[in-house]
């Protein structure tokens, strides 16, 4: 037992790091970028990865890929973080809710959740963002209404299982009104749970705002993000395999470390409930 | 068993409704007046008017959503922009091609995540059980999109292996060893991350089974390993047949990357047409298609896991 204790910390540290790396490249992007994201030579056009001057390559219109790697996960992450935030909120008022209130609030809200589960993630995400004009806002708006019902119905299952728990009862006894006891006793222990699930969707959200770009539905070109670079660099496919493939790499990477750091999350907060039951 | 199966339908109809209302109004709701888009900004007013009444457009939205979905139930979808053919017409061939595709990728679903999940339930503390944990992590965060890349950069330009594009070769002799050649980069690309999420689950199960009473029971009355494993699989099933069934709905949205990539004449890729080419009805008709696929696949699963499981119909 002890030995996995001791495992434990670092494994998640070491996932922490993974997943914090991006971020951090991404805040650094205009002193690590060795030329402007956005300027290329015709010349330049597809230079295989190493050439001098260029360590990644050059996109088809010449530009630097590390530059515009680089400057490109500024606007790939916020549409993978923010939408998980968002959903973070509005899952855990809407499952709280529902647990809490009467019965029709709760049927009407498990049944538009119904709705919203039975569309496949992908397509729900395009059927919202084909309503509004292509953008980060877009995205956001498209993959917060995605992930909402699966953060809602861990809220709702959360608060359902402590519903009937004695220290609710007692707080209400003790005459805590309705605000003070989802502020006090109920978000705690709720939160925690939420936030965890929450933190483990961040690398499928990714995944999902960098697919809804490839698709034409994000950043409007010529801004640099990850999935709009796939789809820019795919007709070089035949040609510069490993030139079209190094963005889809560098998606891979971004997402496995966020679902790692999920993972062990997860982990340790199964571990501390199993201790504290 | 038969209530338990009528209720589900019955359970399934508001779900549809729903997932309709909210298809037709992503169409109805779109920014842009058609009737502008038609005659352009400079059209006279009776002019607007008379076509608007001509497609409808004058009537309150319930009434036009209740009229899109009585053609929808008939099987017309509308006239997609684009190809100027019964969006119907494109869908069913489409679908037909999908299907092949996903099932290829269902197949490589199962016998993968299986044989993953049991290895790594069997020693799961040992380096087979570490190994398999991580490449169960590695294949749930792999995006379709990269890895049909990535296939595509390795296997088909860098060693020339295996056709990326199509499904069948436009002069070969055709068949279905032509067709399952074209199959193995998009299906493999479309079953990583299922196949992942299903090894994770089987694992989970299996190691339970596993250190239960059942299991030692197995042991003790001398029944070797491999016997122990078989029992043990029998009662794990019912969650590899949840997981597998989320897991076939899951397939049907990867295509549209998957399909796109590999030139794969399915639903994914003229779903994606029909985006670049603003074709509303063709998506609208789509997306209607693979969400009631969804449904009914769900349902299929709660319906085969209530026959080999009766505590799940009371």
């Amino acid at each position: 037992m002890d030995t996995t204790r001791a495992r434990r910390p670092s494994a998640t540290a070491l996932a922490a790091t993974a997943a914090l790396l991006p971020v951090l490249l991404a805040l650094a992007a205009p002193l690590l970028a060795p030329a402007d994201p956005d300027a290329g030579r015709l010349a330049d056009r597809l230079l295989d990865p190493g050439t001098p001057g260029h360590l990644l390559g050059t996109d088809g219109q010449g530009r630097d890929l590390l530059s515009r790697l680089l400057w490109a996960a500024r606007p790939s992450l916020t549409a993978g973080l923010l939408p998980v935030a968002c959903a973070a909120l509005a899952g855990a008022l809407v499952g709280i809710t529902a647990a809490l209130a009467g019965r029709a609030t709760e049927q009407a809200l498990l049944r538009t959740l119904d709705v919203l589960y039975a569309f496949p993630g992908v397509l729900l995400a395009i059927a919202v963002a084909t309503l509004l004009t292509p953008g980060l806002g877009a995205t956001v708006l498209a993959l917060t209404v995605v992930l909402t019902p699966a953060v809602a119905r861990v809220a709702f299952t959360e608060t359902r299982r402590i519903r009937t728990a004695e220290f609710l009862e007692a707080a209400t006894v003790s005459g805590a009104t309705r605000t003070t006891l989802i502020l006090r006793q109920v978000l705690p222990v709720v939160a925690p749970v939420v936030l965890v699930y929450a933190g483990s969707l961040v690398g499928l959200a990714i995944v999902y705002a960098a697919g809804l770009s490839f698709l034409g539905l994000g950043v409007p070109p010529p801004t640099p993000e990850w999935g709009a670079m796939l789809d820019e660099l795919r007709p070089a496919l035949f040609t510069h395999p490993w030139l079209a493939a190094t963005p889809a790499l560098v998606i891979l990477a971004v997402s496995v470390a966020f679902n790692a750091l999920g993972e062990t999350l997860r982990g340790r907060l199964a571990e501390g409930a199993e201790t504290t039951r | 068993m038969t209530r338990f199966l009528l209720r589900r339908l019955l359970l399934a109809v508001p779900t549809l409704l729903g997932v309709s209302a909210v298809v037709f109004a992503t169409v109805a709701l779109v920014p842009g007046d058609p009737v502008t888009a038609f005659l352009g900004p400079g059209a006279p007013a009776d002019a607007r008017a008379a076509l608007a009444e001509r497609i409808g457009l004058d009537r309150p939205l319930p009434v036009r959503y209740l009229d899109w979905l009585g053609h929808a139930l008939s099987g017309d979808l509308g006239t997609s922009t684009s190809a100027q053919r019964p969006v119907a017409d494109l869908l069913l061939p489409a679908l037909g091609q999908t299907l092949t595709l996903t099932g290829a990728a269902f197949a490589l679903v199962l016998a993968g995540g299986t044989a993953l999940g049991t290895l790594g339930a069997l020693r799961p503390r040992g380096w087979s059980g570490r190994l398999t944990g991580a490449a169960s992590t590695l294949a749930v965060s792999a995006p379709q999109y990269s890895v049909a890349l990535l296939l595509t950069a390795v296997f088909a330009v860098h060693w020339r292996l295996l056709p990326a594009s199509g499904t069948h070769d436009a002069f070969g002799a055709g068949g279905t060893g032509d067709l399952l050649r074209h199959l193995v980069l998009p299906a493999t690309a479309a079953a990583l991350v299922p196949l992942g999420l299903t090894a994770k689950v089987h694992r989970a199960a299996l190691s339970t089974v596993l250190a239960s009473d059942l299991a030692d029971g197995l042991r003790a009355r001398g029944l070797g390993r491999a016997a122990v494993l078989r029992h043990c699989a029998h009662n794990a099933s019912p969650a590899l047949l949840t997981i597998g069934g989320l897991q076939l709905a899951y397939l049907l949205e990867g295509v549209v990357f998957v399909e796109t990539l590999f030139a794969w004449p399915g639903l994914g890729r003229l779903l994606y047409d029909a985006l670049t080419a603003r074709d509303l009805p063709l998506v609208q008709g789509g997306v209607l298609l693979v969400a009631t696929a969804f449904v009914g696949v769900n349902l299929l699963v709660d319906a085969a896991h209530a026959a080999i499981d009766p505590r799940v119909r009371s």
